[in-house]
């Protein structure tokens, strides 16, 4: 992810004596786990479900595909992070 | 007991149970980093703006906000987009550009230090004190409310859910404090999309598209429920206020209240890593935020069409605060249905959440470290933050129980809204514009505003004023509080001595060197901002 509006501008203000180092908890890294776990159990439990469950979701089988929808966007935050440690890490 | 509307399954707890354990790790692994008062109660002003701008429209995106506008679109159809487009654009956009320059550039930590520092003590008493009450009875409203929605949708017992729900909040903030209350406000924000989601995609699938949705209304003879604006020259629409409610009551005052002095939501933009962050927030937050209406007014108008306990035989007068309820059990199969259930759960622990935190900075920086021990080293504040973090949950806990004795919650949080916020937002655009207004004309208008709003609900309440709904008493009354405040604070000021304009040097336009414009100018508020407005009136035309 390429924010321009994260980057660092030179407005930063000057971290005084006081100042914290910032919270280098990424937060990509929770939401791309849960939603990843939460779209494998989702696709799983689709693939193992009856047709009949699904009468009410208008015969689709939507607990597959938003499984699968959750683990690419889930996949797509924990990708982010990786790369972003990547690049500070080199 | 009633049966529970919903049967939840293994998968559908699997979901929620996985959610309060990401919640409280997150809260866990915060703990390391709160070293000081700026750590626990601004995040250290250290997060990027896709944070405090997701998290600032999330912490308005309570679970009573969303099943109460769903309620609406079913109750008033399109015309809640108002709330939207109308109700929220404008005034992000205002506090982004112009007003955070002020919050921001004049490093205060509060809403009320702000107050102090451009009128004068008393002002910041009077704010500090009546915040502090209300982010308590909100705590209260949601905790109340979602072990309500609990134990009629999923048969919880109404206790344990309390208690439950305030332990895992209490945790997580007690440990990572401002940070936690964002980052729960950010994983909510994702899956109130990805949860909600699918109820949308199913009802305009089953009525034909827009097109269907459209056409149906239309051969019912229901139309005015599918314009915005169109029917608004008289209060003779489904909303049953004119366009002068909507506009200046709504649109202007309540609205600019709530947005740009409610410490709530500003506290989020308080928590970014410099100034352009900090107004690139609520800019960023408006985007998202013009996208609601799918969550929440289509449902609502499906169900009108869908559902057999809003089909126009039905009985009239139905409650229309169980259509999100009543959807979900329509169209979603377990596995589905528990990630919609942990949506809701999600976002009643993050409006508790964010009112906590709320509440233990305004405690410990407004009241305790100005009124009770002042000049403690910083890591007194720290612990005393905590405990009023425990003491603030146990005083919701309470209010929760006070909740239980009304009636309609929405209407409750409205008007509180428009008792404190409405006339606060006059006070504020006085204090940042104009470098007249003084430090007892700043006192005597917030007072006489909030007086004012007390004396219109009297009147309304005992049948002295009438308007054709409760929404547009609340509108009318947000007004007037307006007006008063606004009168009586350039009155006040008129006669009284006005302050040496080098103390004001940050706190007032005019007096305050205007921020360096971004090199780039893809990264500048302005621009964002504009473009905002531009996609609001946009979207306001097409569903005129």
């Amino acid at each position: 992810m390429s924010d321009p509006i994260e980057t660092q501008g030179p407005e930063t203000p000057d971290s005084g004596a006081g100042m914290s180092q910032g919270h280098v908890l990424d937060l990509k890294l929770p939401i791309g786990w849960l939603l990843s776990a939460y779209g494998v159990l989702l696709t799983v439990y689709g693939l193992v479900t009856k047709k009949e469950m699904y009468q009410i979701s208008l015969g689709l089988n939507l607990n597959l595909a938003w499984g699968i929808l959750m683990i690419v966007i889930g996949g797509g935050f924990l990708l982010a992070a990786f790369l972003k440690k990547g690049r500070k890490a080199g | 007991m009633q049966a529970p509307i919903i049967a939840l399954n293994a998968v559908d707890y699997a979901i929620i149970a996985g959610y309060i354990l990401v919640m409280v790790l997150v809260g866990y692994s915060l703990k390391k980093y709160m070293k000081t008062g700026e750590d626990f109660f601004l995040s250290g002003r250290s997060l990027p703006s896709w944070i405090t701008g997701l998290a600032f429209l999330s912490a308005n995106l309570g679970a009573l906000e969303i099943i109460g506008m769903v309620a609406n679109s079913a109750k008033y159809g399109i015309a809640t987009v108002h709330f939207y487009w109308v109700g929220a654009i404008p005034a992000m956009v205002f506090l982004g550009v112009f007003m955070m320059p002020f919050y921001y550039g004049s490093r205060v930590r509060t809403v009320p230090e702000y107050l102090k520092r451009r009128y004068n003590e008393r002002t910041r008493g009077l704010n500090a004190i009546s915040f502090a009450i209300m982010t308590i009875l909100m705590s209260g409203i949601s905790l109340y409310a979602m072990a309500l929605l609990f134990k009629v949708m999923l048969g919880w017992p109404f206790h344990t859910s309390v208690l439950f729900a305030a332990v895992v909040v209490l945790l997580y903030v007690f440990w990572g404090g401002l940070s936690s209350s964002i980052y729960n406000e950010v994983i909510q924000f994702f899956l109130i999309w990805l949860g909600l989601l699918p109820i949308v995609f199913l009802g305009l699938r089953q009525v034909g598209g827009f097109a269907g949705l459209a056409a149906k209304f239309a051969a019912t003879m229901r139309e005015p429920l599918l314009h915005s604006i169109k029917f608004l020259g008289t209060s003779n629409n489904p909303l049953g206020v004119d366009w002068f409610g909507v506009v200046m009551g709504l649109g202007f005052v309540l609205s600019f209240g709530y947005w740009t002095t409610d410490f709530l939501v500003v506290q989020r933009a308080l928590a970014s890593k410099n100034i352009n962050a900090a107004r690139m927030t609520p800019i960023i937050a408006a985007f998202p935020k013009m996208l609601v209406p799918i969550l929440v007014v289509i449902p609502g108008l499906v169900a009108l069409l869908v559902l057999p306990q809003y089909s126009q035989s039905a009985v009239p007068a139905t409650d229309y605060n169980s259509t999100l309820i009543l959807l979900m059990k329509y169209y979603l199969p377990n596995g589905l249905l528990g990630l919609a259930i942990t949506a809701l759960l999600a976002s009643f622990m993050s409006g508790m959440a964010g009112n906590v935190t709320a509440f233990n900075t305004i405690w410990t920086y407004d009241i305790y470290g100005s009124y009770i021990r002042k000049g403690r080293p910083d890591a007194h504040y720290v612990k005393v933050g905590k405990w009023a973090t425990v003491v603030g949950v146990l005083i919701s806990i309470g209010t929760a129980y006070i909740a239980l004795g009304f009636k309609n919650l929405m209407d409750y949080m409205q008007l509180i809204f428009s008792f404190f916020n409405a006339p606060l937002f006059a006070t504020f655009l006085l204090g940042m514009f104009w470098r007249g207004a003084t430090g007892a004309g700043g006192f005597w208008g917030l007072l006489v505003g909030i007086l004012t709003a007390a004396g219109h609900y009297l009147l309304f309440k005992l049948g002295v004023i009438h308007y054709h709904s409760d929404m547009a008493a609340n509108f009318y009354q947000a007004w007037w509080a307006w007006l008063a405040d606004f009168v009586v604070t350039i009155g006040v000021s008129l006669f009284t001595a006005k302050r040496d304009p080098k103390e004001l040097a940050g706190l007032v336009f005019g007096l305050t060197p205007k921020p360096k414009a971004h090199r780039r100018w893809y990264a500048r508020p302005a621009v964002w901002g504009a473009l905002a407005i531009a996609v609001a009136v946009a979207l306001n035309l097409i569903f005129w």
